[in-house]
């Protein structure tokens, strides 16, 4: 069993190993387009500057192959090199539904599975050279599409549509529930589809001239890159060099406000280490709330702090939440040790 | 004993080359032949070759991500370990090789 987990962790782990320098790429770019232009109403406004709107689009292009890339490297790693082609497939397909870096997951765990067992099926020796250049690829990506167009992705919209239905009805209900929701939310999946739902319905509410949802979002976005950051700083014996040196990189990307960077942490312990960053999001989003928070920009992070009322508490919701995550990840760490 | 061995950590800046540097140390000092291929985020370096894998007696993969061109080792005994093995405690790994 431990075995077992092991290679799967293994799995995992080759794709998160590709996906690295494409985060790095994308969210170093986008970052600064961000800090460069200046923030309006409707989010960061590249209205007068045609070249930090390019930086921009290269970076968002970078970004929207790293989920075809994570599920393309981890049928490779499962598989080897006939399980690049329905992993990059079934990762486009996740994009393309909306099922974000946890569609990513599943659909580069299906293909690898998929191309393993194809390749334990015994055929003649003259029809051996046909295998891995078409019949593999055809069919292992025709299983790995099905499975997402039809199984996957149709739960995962119904999933994202009677969450935002059930959200628009709460929104005029008690305000700390709702808080505590939209952390949780934004830190489930990091960027994800489920993340996406509660930052568009929060984005929704600026419209109408409602920044409290918006203001606990924008600190709960912060608080898993910020969290995992700090805590291999706080604890830098507890994690390998690897993980410090992504720790560095999450931090950087806490900063200007982008989930995404606790994914590599999230990739590899999932069980662990999303729990604990979806309850720092939602420590962090309750005292937002609570504090008054208003975020007028459509963007999280200590990067709009220039936009956001009482800015006070957010600095505090943030830190607070930041704190949360890093001594909870640490005391995990040390209560049961670095392997699963 | 003639040894061929590769590592290969998730970022493949840093413990990709820790491990190798451990690996060749402590062959060295076992009196054991080495050559280790590394393959990290420039790609693979200090490549094994056909000869290198048909004269070892076994291969060391110390990874935590799956090792490319694996099918290289089809006929070679290999041992796997974490990079973290091969790292921290590499006199043991060669222990465990010698039974």
């Amino acid at each position: 069993m431990k075995k077992h987990l092991f290679k799967v962790k293994q799995y995992l782990l080759s794709g998160v190993s590709y996906a690295i320098p494409f985060v790095a790429c994308g969210g170093i770019l986008i970052a600064v387009a961000i800090a460069l232009a200046p923030m309006g109403l409707e989010g960061p406004d590249f209205s007068q500057s045609p070249f930090l709107k390019m930086l921009m689009d290269i970076g968002s292009s970078a970004f929207s192959l790293l989920v075809p890339v994570l599920a393309g490297y981890i049928a490779f790693g499962m598989a080897d090199r006939p399980g690049l082609v329905p992993g990059f497939v079934g990762g486009a397909i996740a994009n393309q539904i909306g099922a974000g870096f946890l569609g990513g997951l599943v659909a580069g765990l299906l293909a690898g599975a998929v191309v393993m067992l194809i390749k334990k099926v015994k055929v003649p020796i003259y029809f051996k050279p046909v295998m891995p250049i078409l019949v593999i690829p055809v069919v292992a990506s025709l299983v790995v599409g099905f499975v997402m167009f039809r199984f996957l992705g149709v739960p995962i919209r119904e999933l994202m549509t009677s969450m935002s239905a059930w959200l628009q009805v709460m929104g005029t209900g008690n305000r700390v529930v709702l808080a505590a929701v939209l952390g949780a939310m934004i830190a489930f999946d990091m960027g994800g589809p489920v993340n996406k739902a509660a930052f568009f319905f929060s984005a929704a509410m600026i419209k109408e001239g409602n920044f409290a949802p918006m203001g606990a979002c924008a600190a709960a976005i912060c608080v898993p890159p910020l969290g995992m950051g700090l805590a291999t700083l706080l604890g830098r014996h507890l994690w390998t060099q690897q993980e410090r040196e992504a720790g560095y990189a999450s931090l950087a990307m806490g900063m200007i406000g982008i989930t995404e960077g606790a994914i590599p942490f999230a990739a590899a312990e999932p069980l662990r280490v999303i729990p604990v960053i979806m309850s720092g999001s939602m420590l962090a989003a309750v005292i937002a709330m609570l504090g008054g928070v208003g975020d007028h920009a459509p963007h999280g992070g200590p990067i709009v702090l220039p936009v956001v009322d009482n800015r006070l508490a957010y600095v505090l919701a943030i830190t607070a939440g930041a704190l949360a995550v890093a001594l909870l990840a640490n005391a995990i760490r040390k209560w049961r040790g670095a392997k699963i | 004993m003639k040894i061929v061995a590769v590592t290969a950590c998730p970022t493949g800046i840093a413990h990709t080359y820790m491990a190798a540097e451990q690996l060749e140390k402590t062959a060295r000092q076992l009196g054991h032949q080495i050559k280790v291929e590394t393959q990290g985020a420039m790609g693979i370096e200090n490549e094994l070759s056909a000869v290198d894998i048909q004269g070892a007696d076994l291969a060391i993969f110390a990874a935590d991500i799956a090792v490319q061109n694996r099918e290289r080792f089809a006929d070679l005994k290999i041992v796997e370990v974490a990079v973290q093995d091969a790292i921290k405690n590499p006199a043991a790994l060669f222990s465990r090789l010698a039974e």
